[in-house]
């Protein structure tokens, strides 16, 4: 072996090379993130998920749903529209003012533009471009919001409100990121789909929820047994095709129950700085939902 | 058998390799790869930058997009003070607990044109007899907002004016502050009848 170090040195180097690449540099690009505050906010995110969700990561994984469900959101860009709430007194400077920022919008009738706020009448470049637009708006009169919302063909698909980033993910190991989508994206599962028992019964049996559906039913995750005098408060009411026989019934057992709130606290929404949004409409507004509506328990 | 060897080693010369110069067009080609693959980096890479993701190409870019503060109310920050602070008796609702703790949805002090009143029951507290929405209430308040910094308090009480159908102009933290130096080390509670002979607006 005339040259071995060589060859060594050379072996060494291609390894540590891909380490590095693959292991090192997302390491000290990823590695030390912690929560931050929502923008906007003083709220941290993510919150860790509460105790049964945890344990349905366990249920998620062990069933493999990772794949046939990616947990991850592209976006294609952002578009930041101008939302008029409040036309102002005086129409005519309102008009004058929108018809200065886009010609297009002048050539319209003045009295359709204005009618049925809010509306969103402008899409501009950028934050800068709708503080411009918005100042001239004051000026006149009127009462105009920015709403910033991503578009691609996921956010279409109603998948999510934003593109999934790191820090979606901080609490969850191991990641179940997925990579096919033989079934729909499930990063926003909880926002999208938040009934429970909707949940309980398209796992037990998919079809029953959506039709055609090609997902394999779980229903080993649930119990059937005789029913007492009184159907128990866990049983799934289930259309009469898939129904158990006459005196049964169908009773989710904890792995069902768990990973339903693993579902339910599927959620990836908050805006954050590496991926601004505006917040839906209502969520700074008050409402009777509790504020952590994540923690939705599965019944 | 020894013929057939023979006849293959008839080969007259054993190929050889020398150095021969890389065509100039291939080294052109690999330079202009290289220029374009770095163009492209710069550009959409975000530069290992662990903030910036597709479609944001840069950190500069991700401001473009960030909300302006424009100086109004801090509504989503309100919410979370009210909700750590507030709602524990006032409800997230708004709507207070019947006979313990009086609603702020609806209530003409929380709906006054000016906050000047409103704005000193959380700073001192308030005791005694008010009423609100017609209804007789006697209960003590503490001081639940003396802890919190002008900017949360003015959150706070902007969101409470703000929510729940009340539509009453915010509050700065430059009145909050104002108020907060008025009352002074003050420890005894506001009551009713105090807050009424102070005017609804400060001058």
């Amino acid at each position: 072996m005339k040259s071995g170090a060589l060859i060594f040195l050379a072996a060494f180097l291609a390894l540590a090379g891909s380490w590095g690449g693959f292991v090192l540099a997302p390491q000290i690009q990823l590695g030390f993130n912690v929560q931050t505050n929502v923008v906007g906010t003083g709220e941290l995110y993510p919150q860790a998920r509460p105790g049964l969700a945890k344990q349905g990561l366990e249920v998620y994984r062990a069933n493999g749903c990772v794949y046939c469900h990616s947990q991850q959101v592209g976006q294609d860009g952002t578009l930041c529209e101008i939302v008029l709430t409040d036309a102002g007194t005086n129409a005519t400077a309102t008009l004058a003012a929108i018809a200065k920022l886009d010609s297009e919008l002048a050539k319209l009738d003045g009295v359709i533009l204005l009618a049925r706020l809010p509306k969103a009448i402008l899409t501009v470049a950028d934050m800068n471009a709708a503080e411009y637009a918005l100042k001239a708006l004051e000026a006149a009169g009127a009462k105009a919001e920015t709403h910033l919302a991503a578009i691609g063909p996921d956010i279409a698909r109603g998948w999510g409100r934003r593109r999934t980033v790191a820090q979606d993910y901080l609490f969850d190991y191991p990641v179940q990121l997925g990579s096919r989508r033989i079934g729909p994206d499930l990063a926003n599962v909880g926002l999208r789909l938040p009934d429970a028992n909707w949940q309980l019964r398209h796992l037990y049996a998919p079809q029953s929820e959506v039709q055609g559906s090609t997902m394999p039913s779980y229903r080993f995750l649930f119990e059937t047994r005789k029913a007492g005098a009184k159907p128990s408060p866990d049983a799934l009411q289930l259309p009469a095709v898939f129904a158990p026989a006459f005196g049964c019934e169908i009773v989710p057992k904890p792995e069902a129950k768990v990973l339903v709130a693993y579902l339910l606290s599927l959620r990836a929404d908050a805006p954050l700085f590496e991926a601004p949004l505006t917040p839906l409409a209502g969520a700074a507004a008050a409402t009777n939902a509790p504020s952590v509506s994540t923690n939705a328990p599965a019944k | 058998m020894n013929a057939e060897l023979k006849t293959t080693s008839t080969i007259e010369s054993e190929p050889t390799s020398t150095l021969t110069t890389l065509p100039m067009w291939l080294v052109v080609l690999m330079l202009l790869l290289l220029f374009w693959g770095a163009m492209s980096f710069d550009r959409r890479g975000g530069w290992f930058e662990p903030k910036v993701y597709g479609p944001y190409v840069s950190v500069p870019d991700l401001e473009r997009f960030q909300p302006r503060d424009r100086g109004g109310p801090n509504l989503p920050r309100g919410k979370v003070v009210f909700e750590m602070t507030c709602a524990l008796c006032h409800n997230s609702d708004g709507m207070g607990k019947p006979g313990q703790f009086p609603p702020l949805a609806g209530s003409e002090w929380v709906n006054a044109p000016g906050a000047n009143r409103v704005l000193r029951i959380p700073l001192v507290g308030l005791s005694g007899p008010i009423k609100i929405k017609g209804q007789e209430w006697n209960l003590a308040m503490p001081a639940m907002g003396a802890a919190l910094s002008d900017d949360d308090l003015a959150a706070a009480l902007s969101y409470i004016r703000q929510a729940w159908g009340n539509k009453a102009p915010p509050v700065t933290a430059e009145k909050v502050k104002a108020i907060r130096a008025e009352l002074g080390n003050r420890a005894q509670p506001m009551s009713a009848d105090e807050l009424l002979r102070l005017p609804e607006e400060m001058k």
